[in-house]
Formats: C-alpha cells, structure tokens, sequence
C-alpha cells in the first residue's frame, strides 16, 4: 500500500460533494445562513480551497477554487431537504468544522465522522409529545389561565400535536399539516367554552395552538436580515408567516364552528 | 420586593422553565443544552414579569429580557461548547405573544361579520392595537437576543472550538 501523504489527498469532487452535503445538512437543520458559510468555509481552507456559497430556501449553490490554482474549479448545486429542526446536528458539525480547522483532520476521518453525526437517532417521538402537552400547559398558566384552562390546553395538545407528528410522517404539505393541528387543538380547548369549564376558557383557546409557532424559522429569518442575507431572510419569513397564517386559519374554522365570535 | 411578589416571580419563572423544555426539545437538542435553555427561559421570563409589575411597558420588557438571554447564552455556550441559538431560541419562546395574536384573529374575525359601523370601529381598533402589539413584541425579541451576535460576531461563532 501506499502511504505517502499526497495520496491521501481528496480530489476535489470529493471535498466538494463532502462540504456541499455538510452545508445542505445545516440548512435543513435549522441553522442560520452566517453560520453554514463560516462552517463550511473554515473547512474548504483546511483542505487548501476557496468556497463561496449562496443558500436559498430550496438549493445552495457553492464553488471551491483551488488557492495554488484558481484554474482548478469546482461548482455544485445541492438540493435542500425539508426544515426538520435539528440543533445536535448544528452543534456537533460545527464543532466538527472546528476540530477540522484546528486538528488538521484528515478526509478520511471526517467522512464517518459526517454520517455518525447525521445518522444519530432523535428523542423518543412519545417524550416530546408529553413534554411539549406539558409546555404548553404551563404557558397557559403564564397567561394567567386557571387549572381547568390548563387541563384542557394538556390534552389538546397531546392531541394536535400527535396529529401532527403523524401527518409529517406520512409527508403531507406542512400548510395543511399546521392548518389541521390547529385546527384539532382549538377545537378541542373550544369545549371548555362551550361546556363553561373554569372561568379563563379565553385563554385556553388562545394558547391551545401556541405550540406550533415557528419560532425559530422566524429568528433565523430576523437574524438573516440583520447579517445581510436579505434573500434568504426573506424567505424563511414568507415561509413563517405562511405558517402562523395557516395556524389562524385552523382557529378561526374552529371558532366558526364552535360559534364563539357571538361570546 | 414584597413575599407575595418574590412567590409569584419564581412562579412565574418555574413555568417559563417548563415551557422551554417543551419546546426545545422539538428541535432535538442535547440533554446539556435543554437544562440550559430552561434555566435561561426562566431568568429571562421572570426578569420580564417583573418589570412588567414594576411598569415598564411590555415591548421594552422584552427586549430588555431578550438581550439579557442573548448575552447569558454566549456565556454559556462558551461553557459547554455549543452554539448559543441552540439554547437562546427555546427559552425566548415563552415570551412569544400567543394571547395578543390570538386577540387580533378574534377582532378580525368580528369585525368581519358585523354589520354596524360603531361597533366595527372598535373592532378596528382591537385589530391594530393588538395586532401592533404582537409585532413589535416579536421584533423586539428577535432583534433583542440578536444583539450578542451582532456585537462580538467573532465570539459567537467560535464557541465549538475547543482548543
């Protein structure tokens, strides 16, 4: 075997198509644009190239040039798979682009490295069903709602955002997807209304849905803008509004249905 | 500060905590980074409960309690090496103005289906002022916890690196 250091060397396909997905996996994961250029530029130059990049909501276009010659180029582009928030896999290629910098990581390491971060299995889908039923609980009662309001928001909860987990499984539009979970959480707090149970049922409804706000879509999109992104701020805010759009929506057909604008 | 209002501070802090969890682990984070959100969440949302009680106005509160998560969580996540959205996002949730937007879809919804003009006046009015509201508490949030990032960019970026 050879094992003189030239040899390992990646080609420059290689470091492209490693970089381009690392970039793609931050994006999907909900990291904000400065951070994916800084990551992915810090690992270009150790392995001696120039990247520029430009990420937009659904592709990223990147090109690595060469430092000892800028003839040998390189330009992709990737698509981006749909935002599932991910902030282990944030971290952790992150530091993995540091430790690359630092460490002087061959390619060979990063590669498995890559796909053990990418591959990591999430928390228990049950766990974060209960503990967000219970978040929501509690900021019910952050907004002064009584007990009954926040027994209602619990199970409302437990319910829409089961709804939601199963229909992001079986991938329908993420528009009706929200539209829908507000819908069934709303409807469910309107009961409270309905049946006179406690005395804040006001409350319970409004924050039966807070649960599905976009909140960090929305901060990544300010956090874009102020950076100078506009492009890709924008984008993820259209993408946001639509979402907390959909949202009203889904209360106000409950609202309708349940007759309360005449409360 | 009186017993009554230290009680309902920490209160108030305990279920601010319990919401961040909730929502932070939507986004699957480590184990590390959700403690630390729940620990922010709770600083900054009695923070804000407090200077609401103390008559600050709500806007300013928050944007004040928001650059107050913003720098903790640079220093934390100079600690545990992690970036500081990972913790800083989840805890500003709480303060999200859920109550105020739902306010304004009820206002517009009434305002919508009445027929008399007095009462849609007011209407209108319950629209803009709430709906006003809800704004500029997400601005000042956003740009509140933004701050840290945008004054030591060097820092927050390289808070993964370990050597």
């Amino acid at each position: 075997m050879n094992d003189s250091p030239v040899k390992n060397e990646p080609t420059i396909e290689q470091t492209a198509v490693l970089l381009i997905d690392i970039a793609s996996a931050l994006m999907s994961s909900g990291a904000h644009t400065m951070r994916i250029i800084q990551n992915v530029s810090r690992m270009a130059e150790t392995f001696g190239y120039d990247l520029d990049l430009s990420v937009f909501q659904l592709s990223i276009m990147m090109t690595i040039i060469n430092k000892d010659d800028p003839c040998k180029l390189l330009t992709q582009v990737k698509k981006i798979k749909p935002l599932h928030l991910n902030f282990t896999i944030v971290s952790e290629l992150s530091a993995l682009s540091w430790d690359t910098y630092d460490k002087h990581l061959p390619y060979d390491k990063i590669i498995p490295e890559f796909h053990k971060i990418i591959s990591r299995k999430r928390i228990s889908g049950w766990l974060v069903l209960l503990l967000v039923a219970l978040a929501n609980a509690a900021f019910c009662r952050l907004f002064k709602g009584d007990f009954m309001a926040m027994g209602l928001v619990f199970f409302a909860t437990l319910a829409g955002f089961s709804v939601r987990q199963g229909m992001i499984k079986k991938q329908v539009n993420h528009l009706v997807t929200f539209t829908t979970s507000a819908f069934v959480a709303s409807l469910l707090t309107g009961l409270g209304y309905v049946f006179h149970l406690g005395h804040t049922p006001e409350i319970a409804m409004a924050s039966s849905v807070l649960y599905l706000i976009p909140g960090v879509p929305l901060i990544n999109s300010f956090l874009d803008i102020l950076q100078g992104h506009i492009l890709t701020g924008i984008a993820r805010l259209v993408n946001a509004f639509s979402l907390i759009v959909c949202i009203a929506i889904g209360l106000f057909c409950s609202m309708l249905i349940l007759g309360l604008e005449k409360l | 500060m009186t017993p009554e209002m230290f009680y309902l501070v920490i209160v108030d802090g305990l279920m601010a905590a319990i919401a961040a969890v909730g929502f932070a682990v939507i986004s699957n984070p480590s184990r590390k980074a959700v403690l630390v959100s729940a620990l922010l969440a709770a600083i900054g949302h009695s923070l804000r409960f407090f200077m609401i009680k103390s008559g600050l106005d709500i806007t300013l509160a928050s944007f004040v309690a928001a650059s107050f998560i913003g720098f903790l969580s640079i220093f934390f996540a100079k600690i545990i090496h992690c970036p500081a959205e990972v913790f800083s996002y989840p805890s500003l949730l709480p303060m999200i103005p859920g109550l105020f937007a739902y306010r304004t879809i009820l206002s517009m919804i009434k305002f919508m289906q009445s027929t008399e003009v007095v009462k849609t006046q007011g209407y209108m009015l319950d629209f803009f002022h709430n709906g006003m509201t809800a704004l500029f508490i997400l601005l000042a949030l956003v740009v509140g916890v933004s701050l840290p990032v945008l004054f030591f960019p060097k820092l927050s970026f390289s808070v993964t690196r370990k050597y």
